[in-house]
């Protein structure tokens, strides 16, 4: 087979994958960008989009997605430090595997069975009553506490895999000497821990939070009324009112959003060597 | 309790990780033993605790028929994705790594697989949505199948792309030198040596579509209905044993494909 034939073969068989994603994908994102445009070439949808009424939505969904993911990377800090430099390496699979299996199920059943722990007549509110620490039930399930607690829920085992790596190439010598040097247990972590995963701490955030601020299962199963987030918009005007426009700019305002971020992170070299990984 | 704690702080960290670790699995396991023994009750509204123990709710979910039409598509879509998926991610990771192509053509094709990577899923599935609305493709099997074969395509790709850079490329070299044509060095050597990462991209590609919610959210339409979607509808509604028992069969199925895939290929 001379070269010119397997150049040939070689690009039939990269055609395959290639158009399915841009028949699917890029496709797609362009009908998407003329509506958004649309009708004719105008720029009404992302004014609409980030007029005030919706610029809030979008700096919600936003801070949301940031407030997790901090909350996300404060219990990995901890959690990731243990298995990699104190469980007996016996454990260490198991845990690991304990820790990120969540990933693997089904994110609107792991949403779900939260409602049964924060309602009303849930199996917390029943606790706290039995044991006399409150007298009548709170109201936690439909608002942002159970909301918040369903984000933690769901991406926490993302940032605690993501993390996980980065930690566990910290050399543990590095710390013994930093504490037989006198170090406290805040100077460790800031001089010895935190520099050598930092990257792997960006890469998770980078990863998580886009992810939360544009989550729709669940603010849609575990927030209330109020917690109306980018992708509820979106789900809205394409379902209810087939004016695609006005959901294809903020569609693209919030994509914008997330490339700046991403590009941002991949221009630091360590942090792109994370980013790789997924 | 503060002076205790104190020197656990500050010296060695002491407990603290090791508390934090526990109270983890204890906030990841806790809702999902609490919704296994809600599901045993033999009431359609559970109460704690439970009054007896019954199976009847899996006997109604196994029996609901528009339950049973969620799982075949279900698993229709799983099987499309895990076969079609690792076949696509096959030819991609072979184009990214293998290929003859131009190093610049090998990193535009895996920057437009990766696509679903780094556009925010709600944003793909509506760009889908709105395209087939367009296009009058109508909804169905056939939009929701591709929309989950391209969300597999990158986590198949790269899995496998990790493992073809693994391989040793003395072996065909070694093969084609005794005479094999390309066809019978990548039957008899590339593929088997592939083969368990073959099978993990497929369990993987599998759970991804089984689980994937978004996507068939905006493409099902009236048409096509699957687990995850039918879980949504009912959830909305309300809150009953059914749901609670068919959501640990959900949760049954998917940690066995997650348990079944990291024996063959151990979670980066």
């Amino acid at each position: 087979m001379t070269n010119k034939s397997r150049r040939l073969r070689d690009s039939a068989i990269a055609g395959v994958p290639v158009s399915l994603a841009l028949t699917v994908g890029v496709l797609p994102m362009i009908v998407l960008f003329i509506e958004s445009i649309g009708p004719g070439v105008t720029t009404a949808n992302y004014r609409e989009a980030l007029g005030p009424l919706y610029r809030g939505t979008l700096v919600y969904s936003l801070g949301v997605g940031i407030i997790v993911t901090g909350v996300c990377l404060a219990i990995a800090y901890p959690v990731t430090y243990w298995v990699a430099h104190r469980c007996s390496s016996r454990y260490r699979l198991q845990v690991l595997i304990a820790l990120t299996l969540p990933l693997w199920l089904n994110y609107v059943v792991l949403n779900y069975s939260w409602v049964w722990i924060l309602a009303r007549g849930g199996l917390l509110n029943r606790i706290l009553t039995d044991i006399g620490l409150i007298n009548r039930p709170l109201d936690l399930l439909y608002t942002d506490v159970s909301m918040f607690i369903g984000f933690v829920y769901i991406y926490l085992p993302y940032v605690i895999l993501t993390l996980y790596v980065s930690m566990e190439r910290l050399d543990y010598r590095l710390i013994e000497a930093a504490r037989d040097l006198g170090a406290t247990n805040r100077r460790v972590f800031i001089d010895v821990i935190l520099p050598s995963t930092l990257p792997g701490a960006t890469a998770a955030a980078l990863i998580v939070y886009a992810r939360i601020a544009g989550a729709f299962a669940t603010p849609a199963i575990l927030g209330g009324p109020g917690n109306v987030m980018i992708a509820s918009l979106i789900a809205e005007a394409f379902r209810q009112y087939f004016d695609y426009g006005f959901a294809a700019a903020l569609s693209f305002v919030f994509l914008f959003i997330v490339v700046i971020a991403l590009l941002a992170g991949g221009a630091i070299p360590q942090v792109r060597e994370e980013l790789r990984q997924w | 309790m503060v002076r205790r704690l104190w020197p656990l702080l500050r010296r060695g960290a002491g407990r603290f990780p090791g508390v934090v670790v526990v109270l983890t699995l204890a906030f990841l396991y806790v809702p999902i033993i609490a919704i296994t023994y809600l599901s045993l009750s033999p009431n359609p509204q559970p109460t704690v605790p439970i009054k007896g123990v019954s199976l009847r709710w899996y006997n109604a979910v196994l029996t609901d028929t528009r339950f049973i039409e969620a799982i075949l598509s279900s698993v229709g879509l799983g099987i499309v994705s895990a076969v079609g998926g690792t076949t696509l991610g096959l030819a991609g990771a072979h184009t990214i790594i293998r290929s003859q192509l131009t190093s610049a053509t090998r990193s535009a094709v895996a920057l437009v697989i990766g696509l679903p990577l780094f556009i925010p899923t709600v944003v793909v599935a509506f760009a889908i949505g709105v395209t087939t609305g367009i296009m009058n493709l109508g909804f169905g099997f056939l939009p929701v199948a591709l929309g989950h074969l391209f969300w597999v395509l990158p986590f198949t790709t790269f899995l496998l792309t990790a493992r073809y850079t693994e391989l040793n490329r003395q072996l065909p070299e070694a093969a084609r030198d005794l005479g094999a044509d390309r066809k019978t060095v990548f039957v008899t050597i590339t593929l088997p040596l592939l083969r368990p990462a073959l099978f993990a991209s497929a369990l993987f590609a599998f759970a991804l579509s089984f689980n994937e919610f978004l996507i068939t959210f905006f493409l099902a339409g009236s048409g096509v209905t699957t687990v995850p979607l039918e879980i949504f509808g009912k959830v909305r509604i309300g809150a009953t044993s059914f749901l609670n028992a068919a959501s640990v069969l959900v949760l049954l199925v998917s940690a066995l494909i997650a348990g079944g895939a990291s024996v063959l290929q151990r979670p980066t």
